[in-house]
């Protein structure tokens, strides 16, 4: 005898919910598989300093208008916001500090990662799903060539190498915003603003910033490569991996951020 | 030897897509796979060439590559003709460093005029036309020689006098390389110009087998309807 359940509402949000379960741990599992399989593919790295070249150009320097925008523009609204009330409770000569530390800890690198993940994490997913869905994955596997060699390999170098570059550069622009937005604002001058820059910053506070940009992307990398890898049904599928690689990569900055975080300065 | 493939079963979740075919195809020789829409002839392909992993049965292959040229032709957009072409000798881990680009530019020249398109090496699939990315294709799939050569419904999406081109083309390579071929197609033009032997399948299962007249000559319902292309017969689609 067939039993006929009705779906009410509560049957509905455990289903979306059990959903919403299976594709998180999916996408975590097709992630570690294709995070396992670019290093065991790295003995045989066979890319063209060319090709390296040319996605170190896309990840660096097609983003850095977008990228050094936000960060800079960040910087300014918050040293507008700060400057005015430190320097009326007589903290004046403190605002360079507090402001290097926050973009180099913090501001510089997390802003980066969310500009590079809305050009370059995006472009990299939508370009290897397309790939996908018109079987041009399909041809390079027939031509016995690994895909994981070929595709990610260039691709999470570039990142891995460029995101500490675009990050430094992005909390220079940062700090000088802030001496602009503070010096404009509450006329603090630029001499007593960057005095207390270099007074508040330590090797160690460059050195994890620079750790962390390179965590930030080897993640925004791989996990965009691994997204546009598992794209299906068309041009559908191009865009739900798309967004998916946007939001994974979101999330998995924030997580190393806090890991960061709570392993330095904690 | 060619291919041989012994009751080969493959299922997608519950689906039974492959259910236990068997056929053989011999060196310098091309089988047709016909069926309608869904009766598991790429499937097949996909399982020859690799690209899907079986759930039982048999594939034996006389060795060396397997080539496939794809529906949609499957160009990378990213790379020109020459690269298109080249792709597997200068990628490939067994082959990279084994040709020069001297060498390099003589075979995909070779390639080239063996599809009848010299000269086109710098252009990008995006200016090429239908039957031209078609051909490129095949260049593609034939640069490292390969022993069975597989097309997934070669002619579709092109005009009449392009497919018969297309179609001398299979019948020109099946003969300079003396590979054996696999053609999925829908069409009765590409089947009789092109095929040796047709094998229908329909819901995964043969239910016809044997040389291009035989199936021209309407000897069961299933040849008939085929034939025919009409939707009274024993193959029920749901389109």
């Amino acid at each position: 005898m067939k039993i006929l359940y009705k779906a009410t509402y509560t049957y509905k949000l455990f289903r979306l919910l059990y959903e919403q379960c299976e594709s998180f741990i999916t996408t975590l599992g097709e992630i570690t598989y294709y995070c396992v399989e670019f290093f065991k593919e790295l003995k045989n790295f066979n890319t063209s300093f060319h090709e390296i070249i040319e996605q170190c150009a896309r990840f660096g320097f097609s983003s850095l208008p977008i990228t050094l925008s936000i960060v800079g523009m960040t910087s300014i609204i918050v040293a507008m916001q700060i400057a005015g009330e430190m320097v009326k409770q007589g903290g004046g000569n403190f605002v360079g500090m507090l402001m290097a530390i926050l973009t180099v800890r913090e501001e510089g690198a997390i802003m980066s990662g969310f500009a590079i993940i809305s050009m370059i994490g995006s472009s990299l997913a939508s370009e290897i799903a397309t790939m996908k869905v018109t079987e041009q994955l399909d041809a390079i596997k027939v031509l016995k060539v690994n895909p994981v060699n070929y595709l990610f390999t260039p691709r999470v170098i570039a990142g891995t190498l460029m995101m500490p570059l675009v990050v430094i550069v992005a909390s220079l622009v940062g700090i000088a915003g802030g001496a602009l937005a503070s010096n404009i604002t509450s006329e603090l001058s630029y001499k007593a603003y960057f005095d207390s820059v270099w007074s508040g910053l330590s090797m160690h506070d460059l050195n994890v910033c620079i750790l962390k940009s390179i965590s930030f992307g080897f993640a925004i990398s791989l996990i965009s490569c691994a997204c546009g890898m598992n794209a299906k049904d068309g041009a559908k599928g191009v865009g739900i991996a798309t967004t998916k690689a946007v939001v994974w990569s979101f999330v998995s900055i924030v997580i190393i951020d806090l890991i960061f975080a709570a392993a330095f300065f904690y | 030897m060619g291919i041989q493939v012994k009751n080969l079963v493959k299922s997608f979740e519950d689906k039974k897509v492959i259910d236990d075919i068997s056929f053989n195809v011999d060196d310098g020789k091309i089988l047709s796979i016909v069926g309608f829409s869904g009766s598991g002839k790429s499937t097949v392909l996909k399982l020859i060439s690799g690209l899907i992993e079986k759930d039982s049965g048999d594939i034996i292959t006389s060795g060396g590559d397997i080539a496939m040229v794809f529906q949609y032709s499957a160009l990378f957009d990213s790379l020109n003709v020459f690269d298109n072409i080249s792709f597997a000798l200068h990628e490939r881990k067994d082959l990279r460093g084994k040709y020069t680009q001297k060498e390099l530019e003589k075979i995909v020249a070779e390639k080239l005029e063996m599809v009848g398109l010299s000269g086109i090496e710098n252009k990008f699939p995006s200016e090429l036309s239908g039957g031209m990315q078609k051909r490129v294709s095949f260049a593609r799939a034939i640069v490292t020689e390969p022993k069975i050569i597989l097309y997934d419904e070669p002619t579709a999406g092109l005009d009449p006098i392009s497919s018969t081109l297309i179609e001398d083309y299979i019948v020109r390579l099946k003969n300079e390389t003396n590979a054996a071929s696999i053609v999925v197609t829908h069409q009765m033009s590409t089947i009789r110009r092109t095929s040796d032997s047709v094998l229908m399948l329909y819901n995964g299962k043969v239910v016809f087998e044997g040389t291009p007249d035989d199936l021209c000559a309407e000897k069961t319902d299933y040849t008939r309807q085929f034939v025919n292309a009409t939707i009274e017969g024993p193959m029920k689609i749901n389109v």
